[in-house]
């Protein structure tokens, strides 16, 4: 399935790729455009305004394609709440961790390629959630 | 005049000028109108508003310098609008002089200032606590910074100075922390 986002992509579009081409669509393919008018008509655009997949009540991209795919696991919503707060800082969740990512992934667009900043922030969220899901079964922070 | 795109262009960053670089920076415009009732929704985007840092034009129309953060947040602040039932259009915009990008600027400035005042003094009030008291703090003063800063587009004298304070803050607490060292007197 293609899935199409805005170009520049920051941690949000980051996050929200990651998680629709691990959890949702294993076959999923990226565009990126300038405009919603640009989105291909087989496309289904996400972390745009105007979209279903987008910010919605107070929640970031991420946060509304867990709710709408109904995905209930807890490590996927401990990393909202780190895309939540890199992305919109407002303090609705206290992760501190937070603001490290936003730079990284920063960074990262200021040297890359959106398709390349895909490829490269993918193992970084996979790592997030292995350290997230070993802290969660050890009740405490994993070594 | 409409930019297409915010990659790709010679000024990544805000795009600003300097004063005296003879040419005129690109803002971010938003224009919007919300049911006066509820009220909730109304605070909830005035607060926004302020955490922006963003400078009010006139009722219901404020800009920001444009970058594509700025940008991407007022774009997310119009949606959020719409979907409380009101109205929110986003421009983009070159001011129509020099002189009033420079008010506007000095505007943003002096909020911030105040902002950065606020924290000196606090800092100050907090050195003659105890030093429990002066880690808690230094640990709120330093969140108050990093969101001053982060609003912070044209930063002001003042910015300094509340460094300094904080700085001097975590000096103390430092030393506090650690009794075997003796400060010494000049």
């Amino acid at each position: 399935m293609r899935w199409a986002t805005r170009a520049g992509v920051h941690i949000d579009r980051a996050g929200c790729a990651w998680l629709l081409h691990r959890f949702i669509d294993p076959a999923a393919s990226f565009v990126f455009v300038e405009d919603p008018g640009e989105v291909p008509a087989d496309a289904t655009a996400f972390d745009m305004r105007g979209v279903e997949l987008g910010h919605h009540g107070g929640d970031c991209s991420f946060e509304t394609i867990l709710r709408r795919y109904q995905l209930e696991d807890p490590v996927l919503w401990k990393l909202a709440e780190l895309v939540h707060e890199a992305d919109l800082d407002d303090e609705r969740f206290d992760a501190p961790e937070a603001r490290g990512l936003d730079v990284v992934l920063r960074g990262l667009s200021m040297i890359l390629e959106d398709a390349r900043v895909l490829e490269v922030s993918g193992p970084l969220f996979d790592g997030l959630y292995e350290y997230y899901r070993r802290g969660l079964l050890l009740g405490r922070e994993p070594a | 005049m409409i930019h297409q795109g915010e990659r790709g262009t010679a000024v990544p960053e805000s795009t600003v000028l300097p004063a005296g670089s003879g040419r005129l920076g690109s803002w971010v415009l938003l224009a919007y109108r919300l049911p006066r009732e509820p009220s909730n929704p109304r605070v909830a985007v005035w607060r926004k508003l302020e955490r922006l840092g963003v400078a009010r034009l006139g009722d219901g129309l404020v800009t920001l310098p444009h970058d594509a953060r700025t940008r991407e947040q007022l774009d997310w602040l119009a949606e959020e609008i719409l979907a409380a039932g009101g109205v929110a259009t986003v421009w983009l915009a070159t001011p129509g002089s020099a002189a009033q990008e420079r008010a506007t600027a000095a505007a943003m400035r002096a909020a911030r200032a105040a902002e950065y005042q606020a924290v000196t003094e606090q800092a100050r009030d907090a050195a003659a606590a105890s030093a429990a008291e002066r880690m808690r703090a230094l640990r709120r003063l330093r969140g108050e910074l990093r969101r001053i800063a982060r609003r912070d587009f044209f930063p002001p004298a003042e910015r300094e100075a509340a460094r300094a304070a904080v700085d001097a803050l975590a000096a103390d607490a430092a030393a506090a922390g650690e009794p075997a060292v003796i400060k010494e007197g000049p």
